[in-house]
């Protein structure tokens, strides 16, 4: 059994070593809001925060997570009211969604380091992440609310 | 639709017109993350007549009302991140005069032609763009009729004019007391007529009382779609699941000969290897065993099938040389006019031209995978899937399992993009799944890999076009031949539809009739040709591709006649109104008329899907050495009518011009020998968010019948793209895609 830190609680799991992060997550702890879209770090569908810094988790080993804190979009915020969650369902930017777990967890390891982000600044961040709909300008959109509704807070 | 128990006639205080759902408060519905009925664990009540008050209503075959007030919606269709889940259903809900927050959608799960979609022969079928314009008259109806029925119940109830009630949101109001009741009150405590009211057209809603319409109600999906609570194809468990993967053949039409799976069955986890015929799955405990096992799964295939001879470099240049030759006519396609081949062989000019373009792959971001619980006796199953097509899963997984339709449990998910790609009869991947289950008498979930996704890809075909036009002396367009060469997708894609509109494939040929430019003599004509891989319908469908050479060709056809390419649409489409406003509003907003610096091309290209109408002009600048094209700006608009919701209309029109950007400028599959050559998101390229121009759009309001907007963006990027090459090089770009090297090439002849 390997134990890892997972949204606040430490989880056992029965799995090799070798098993990618996002397996472990999606599969063996049906965690399934993390998803698989390419297996080979391209599309960002997998994203989640380890120590708070976005990793691919379909190219993150089980056995090297250690006892850093594992982050997903079902751990992002009590009651999906992240500012960025709130955005997003505020300006609708999810159309089929299959990408915007990914997309929101890869935003807001930007928001964390950077309060108040260019546009240019989020266009390079987010680039990581492919969305197939074409939902990109309003991923942007909602990225600059969150960041405002963060700072009037 | 189950079977309704008929109760004797009885007059107006007899509830015998009432269909209820099994159980004395209504229905016990599990509600899905997104607010709507899930497709999980949902229990179907069986409907009956009762005469017990305080159950709910069925006031028609969408609409029913529980006493708890709460109306429940039909929706015949599934969702892709279209939004047709939540705007169709509201357009019921308006004419009920229904609280939107009081609404439930459930999702029809059966192959009942009742509800059925009639562009595709009645089938539950999700295509095309044609939810809002097919079924927004029935929500209409339903909607009004059930609103009807219920201010007869509290009339007579009352004993009040019916003509002295109005509605509120789900109320109903008698003003002149100040009386209110709400809709499940009435259902829960008064007698209902007997009759079905009929309901004059004068008695619907008027636009201006609209509360829904017009007003971009949210997407029921986005909060589960913002939260990862949604629940997807991928994301279904079963209790005892076993995990499927499947190596494939790696060229259609072969099969295993030999499989040595002594490493594979060592992997941790690995429970059994089931040779199918046109693979072999291995199956496990986890996910990753089976993907490790593929990995060391040894097959030797047979090597007889003809698609080992097929590359789609050399398809292409096939297709070409047929589409040249004349001698060569296939079915016209419709809407032809005139006589086209008559007028160009006594014209005296006639331009001719040649686009070609590649294959196209979806690229919808969940890779494809089915979970399917077959029954021991292989003769019945259960199915959880995400599907733009209810009955033809339903249809296909019966005749796979050589079972009946009532034999096949659906449960249709929400899909991770779809773009056509899950819209055949036979879905490989539900037929890999119960293939599995019926062999080893347990749920299998089955999972694509993205590699399996690209190696089993079933494409928007690759197809040359040939053009021919011809002036009269006066300088008006006389005739147009859009010869396409390629192959037919139905007869692979779903034999069934083909059966009733062969030899006319809609989706080789779409979008190369005229609806818009007034030409005397036009003629679609389908060079029917061998397909290279896989085929099956792609966002668009053909317009993608025919469009492409339509309006490059018109750009064409504008320079013979020294005419500017926006005066020269214009005057095609001098008799149709609401296309001349949608050119000159997009010309408007990129102020077409403006000079542009040396070396700053404008490019037009319209487009439309049904009634539905778009045009757009990018503003670019290509370098000539590389062929790299920088987009400045893209401009475009769209009029589908009545909008029911402009924020999605908006999202669909701009998210799709960004499709078709991609698709235009970056994508192109590549098959050799048989095998298709990309792998994954590294080697197919699609936009990144740092590569989206600059894009400003907008759906005009108009008040004409609502259609679609889900391809309105699309097809007009590539031709618009390259009729600006054009502007500013003077060479034609007659390739799609657009790649820098095809630009180059084309720069340099």
């Amino acid at each position: 059994m390997t134990e890892i830190h997972l949204n606040g609680k430490v989880v056992s799991i029965d799995a090799e070593p070798d098993t990618p992060l996002l397996w472990v997550i999606r599969e063996h702890l049906k965690l399934t809001g993390t998803k698989f879209g390419c297996g080979l770090g391209q599309c960002g569908a997998c994203m989640v925060h380890i120590d708070g810094e976005t990793t691919y988790s379909c190219l993150t080993p089980l056995s090297v997570v250690g006892d850093r804190e594992v982050t997903t979009i079902e751990g992002l915020s009590p009651n999906s009211d992240h500012p960025l969650q709130k955005a997003w369902v505020e300006l609708e930017a999810p159309q089929c969604g299959y990408c915007q777990s990914g997309q929101i967890m890869r935003a807001a390891d930007l928001l964390s380091k950077n309060k108040n982000p260019s546009h240019d600044e989020i266009v390079n961040h987010m680039s990581t992440n492919l969305c197939r709909c074409g939902t990109y300008p309003t991923i942007v959109k909602a990225i600059k609310l969150a960041a405002e509704e963060s700072e009037n807070v | 639709m189950s079977d309704n128990k008929a109760v004797p006639e009885q007059p107006l205080l007899d509830l015998s017109r009432r269909k209820f759902l099994k159980g004395s408060t209504g229905l016990t519905f599990a509600i899905g993350a997104s607010g709507f009925i899930s497709a999980l664990g949902v229990a179907q009540g069986t409907a009956a007549f009762s005469s017990n008050p305080g159950e709910a209503l069925q006031a028609n075959m969408w609409v029913t009302i529980t006493p708890a007030n709460t109306v429940i919606v039909k929706y015949a269709g599934t969702e892709m991140g279209q939004g047709s889940m939540t705007h169709v259903p509201v357009m019921l809900a308006e004419h009920l005069d229904a609280d939107w927050d009081k609404v439930e959608v459930d999702i029809i799960k059966k192959h009942d032609m009742a509800y059925g979609n009639p562009v595709f022969q009645n089938m539950l079928y999700t295509a095309g763009s044609t939810h809002v314009a097919v079924y927004g008259g029935k929500m209409k109806m339903a909607g009004a009729q059930a609103r009807k029925l219920l201010m007869l119940a509290v009339a007579e109830d009352w004993g009040v004019e019916l003509s002295s009630l109005t509605t509120e949101p789900s109320l109903v109001v008698h003003a002149a007391s100040g009386r209110k009741i709400n809709y499940g009150d009435i259902v829960g405590t008064m007698a209902l007529p007997t009759e079905a009211p009929a309901v004059d057209k004068s008695e619907f809603k008027s636009e201006s009382a609209y509360r829904y319409i017009g007003q971009s109600v949210m997407r029921r999906d986005v909060p589960a779609k913002s939260n990862g609570t949604e629940q997807y194809g991928m994301d279904v468990q079963v209790a005892g699941m076993a995990y499927a993967a499947i190596k494939r053949a790696p060229v259609e039409g072969e099969r295993p000969l030999k499989v040595i799976d002594t490493e594979a069955r060592k992997v941790k986890g690995i429970t059994d290897i089931v040779t199918l015929p046109y693979g072999v799955a291995i199956v496990g405990n986890t996910v990753e065993g089976t993907k490790k096992a593929k990995a060391l799964l040894q097959v030797t295939w047979s090597e007889t099938s003809p698609f080992r001879q097929k590359s789609s470099d050399t398809a292409l240049e096939e297709y070409a040389k047929n589409a040249k030759d004349l001698s060569i006519s296939g079915p016209a396609w419709i809407l032809g006019k005139g006589k086209a081949k008559e007028t160009l062989a006594a014209a005296d000019n006639v331009l001719e031209a040649l686009y070609t373009s590649d294959a196209a792959y979806h690229a919808q971001m969940e890779p494809l995978n089915a979970t399917a619980s077959v029954s021991k006796d292989g003769k019945s199953a259960e199915i959880w899937v995400g599907t733009q097509t209810q009955s033809l899963t339903i249809l296909g997984s019966a005749e796979t399992l050589g079972t009946t339709e009532d034999k096949i449990t659906l449960h249709p998910l929400t899909m991770g993009g779809s773009f056509g790609r899950r819209s055949e009869l036979h879905q490989q991947f539900i037929d890999d799944a119960l293939l599995v289950s019926k062999a080893l008498k347990r749920p299998i979930k089955v999972i694509w890999s993205r590699e399996d996704d690209l190696e089993a890809g079933a494409f928007r075909t690759a197809a040359a076009q040939f053009l021919r036009g011809a002036f009269d002396k006066e300088g008006n367009l006389l005739a147009v031949h859009h010869r396409v060469s390629a192959p037919e997708v139905l007869p692979t894609m779903n034999k069934l539809r083909w059966e009733t509109v062969k030899p006319r494939d809609v989706i080789a040929m779409m979008g190369s009739e005229n609806s818009t430019y007034d030409i005397p003599n036009h003629l679609p004509e389908h060079v029917v040709q061998d397909r290279c891989s896989r085929v099956i319908a792609y966002r668009g469908i053909a317009t993608s591709y025919t469009k492409f050479a339509m309006e490059s060709f018109i750009d064409e056809l504008a320079h013979t006649q020294d005419m500017d390419p926006l005066a020269f649409r214009l005057k095609l489409c001098r008799n149709n109104p609401r296309m001349t406003k949608v050119l000159e509003t997009v010309a408007e907003m990129a102020d077409w008329g403006r000079p542009r610096e040396k070396g700053v091309g404008l490019g037009l290209a319209i487009s439309g899907y049904h009634k539905s109408l778009s045009a757009g002009i990018v503003e670019l600048t290509v370098d000539s050495d590389s062929g790299a094209i920088h987009i400045n700006k893209y401009w475009g608009v769209g009029d589908a009518g009545r909008i029911i919701s402009p924020r999605n209309a908006q999202a669909q029109l701009l998210s799709n011009i960004i499709f078709g950007l991609s698709s235009a400028l970056k994508e192109k599959v590549e098959i050799k020998n048989g095998i298709v050559q990309q792998t994954n998101f590294h080697n197919f390229n699609i936009l990144r968010m740092n590569e989206v121009p600059d894009i400003d759009c907008k759906m005009t309001a108009t008040n004409n019948h609502s259609t679609g907007v889900g391809e309105l963006g699309m097809a007009m990027t590539a031709p618009s793209i390259a009729n600006a090459i054009f502007s500013i090089t003077g060479k034609r770009i007659r390739h799609m895609p657009l790649r820098p090297e095809v630009v180059s090439a084309a720069l340099k002849s």
